[in-house]
């Protein structure tokens, strides 16, 4: 079985249809592509998946993990194992990441009926993780988000991935606005939790991220439908060719 | 002079002098279930003086509470500083009027002026009407206002990292007053006001 399966999925953003009938898979340790041009869709899909409000679904179905998906909460996902790495990270004043990731952790684990995590567990595990993307430990203390650079930002969205172990990771944009320095930085932190039963679905512009996260499977999406699938190499014919040039 | 004000148990001051090189640095909290109305004048007559005040209000459902602050600077070489936050829900009404008054040679002033605001529901209402009267030149003043409800984009972001939304709300609302709470001197006070302050946002 499938740990995702879109079927026919077809979805609005204030009255505008934007995904056309989607339909995909993703295997269990598997990692897919989905590239394709500007205002494609490809951010709305991971804004559907997550349940980002004001993105109605008129049409189809998505299974995760064998539940219903788009029955649920934008939190029940989370504790079913998504994980949605923003292209535009939020910024939370006042709030700081240990507090953040404090209240995620442990929300999960009572909705697992499991007690909260011992603070010094929580606290190791925080180091640990922060070691994983190069943050400094006054990285803890900080407001999420607030005054972080372009590439804090995006390390800040893979900490929280290893924080939170999801079973299908997406990631949205995460090259955009990084330098070469941190997209190997991120790439590392994300080829470092593959595994037989984890996957990831990158959403990209740009073939550039995929050169150090290497997809199993690369998708096409124009005018809200998908419409190649391929290979590894069809990302390269993209960069020769471009969009216009393969479909 | 450091003092923290329970509005609604503490007795409150209306009116005070300040004078030569003296600090007051006071704080008012106005916790659900307290409606009241605070006028306070504040006469700073000595140079060198300093007046911090800051304030948070917390209204769930019909409360009233108004404060109409007034910082007259009768003197130079003095500052002050107001910073009040607050939260209305239900049918709550919430006012601050606040009042800088520069006389005409007290020069070399510095005065600032905060009121950010929290609406829960369509219900409850906030004012906020700040007045700057300045008669000198050397003056830096500067004063903003701000309501507004909690931004959706910031809970969303919470609950897809699994936090419920209500303890979203909860968070948000709690990182909005911390700013107020940070000003209390007394650490150990200042962390018994937070367990009440987070107690009151939840019981919301």
């Amino acid at each position: 079985m499938s740990l995702l399966t879109i079927k026919n999925l077809h979805a609005s953003v204030e009255g505008k249809e934007i995904l056309r009938g989607i339909d995909l898979r993703v295997g269990r340790g598997e990692v897919h592509a989905i590239m394709g041009p500007n205002g494609a869709g490809k951010s709305t899909l991971g804004a559907v998946l997550t349940g980002r409000p004001g993105y109605e679904v008129t049409e189809g179905t998505v299974s995760f993990d064998g539940r219903d998906l788009l029955a649920m909460t934008p939190e029940e996902r989370s504790w079913a194992g998504l994980f949605l790495s923003f292209q535009y990270p939020v910024e939370i004043p006042g709030v700081s990441i240990t507090n953040f990731m404090k209240a995620a952790v442990n929300a999960r684990r009572k909705a697992q009926g499991l007690e909260e995590m011992k603070a010094g567990d929580f606290l190791k595990l925080m180091k640990q993780k922060m070691a994983f993307v190069q943050m400094k430990g006054e990285f803890a203390k900080r407001e999420v988000n607030v005054g972080f650079s372009g590439g804090e930002k995006k390390r800040n969205e893979i900490f929280q991935m290893a924080m939170l172990d999801p079973t299908l990771s997406i990631l949205d944009e995460t090259d955009s606005g990084l330098d070469v320095d941190a997209l190997k930085i991120v790439a590392a932190g994300v080829n470092a939790l593959r595994t037989p039963e984890k996957s990831v679905l990158i959403i990209t512009h740009y073939q550039k991220l995929l050169e150090y996260i290497v997809p199993d499977v690369v998708h096409v999406l124009k005018e809200g439908r998908i419409v190649r699938t391929g290979g590894k190499e069809l990302a390269e014919q993209i960069w020769r060719e471009g969009f216009e040039g393969i479909v | 002079m450091s003092r923290v004000f329970i509005v609604g148990s503490s007795e409150l001051p209306q009116r005070v002098s300040v004078g030569r090189d003296e600090v007051l640095d006071w704080v008012f909290v106005v916790l659900p279930g307290v409606s009241a109305s605070i006028p306070l004048v504040i006469d700073i007559d000595g140079p060198g003086a300093e007046v911090r005040l800051a304030g948070l209000y917390l209204c769930g459902s019909d409360e009233q509470v108004v404060f109409d602050i007034e910082v007259r600077h009768n003197v130079g070489d003095s500052h002050s500083s107001q910073f009040f936050n607050g939260i209305a829900g239900g049918h709550s009404r919430a006012a601050f009027h606040g009042r800088i008054l520069v006389r005409p040679d007290a020069q070399r002033i510095k005065a600032f002026q905060e009121n950010h605001n929290l609406l829960l529901s369509e219900t409850a209402r906030v004012e906020t009407t700040p007045q700057l009267e300045i008669y000198a030149d050397d003056v830096e003043c500067s004063h903003g206002a701000t309501t507004g409800f909690l931004n959706l984009d910031e809970q969303f972001y919470m609950r897809s990292r699994g936090i419920p939304e209500a303890e979203a709300k909860v968070l948000q609302m709690i990182s909005f007053l911390s700013p107020v709470l940070a000003r209390i001197a007394d650490p150990a006070e200042q962390e018994r006001l937070r367990a009440e302050v987070e107690a009151a946002v939840r019981a919301l």
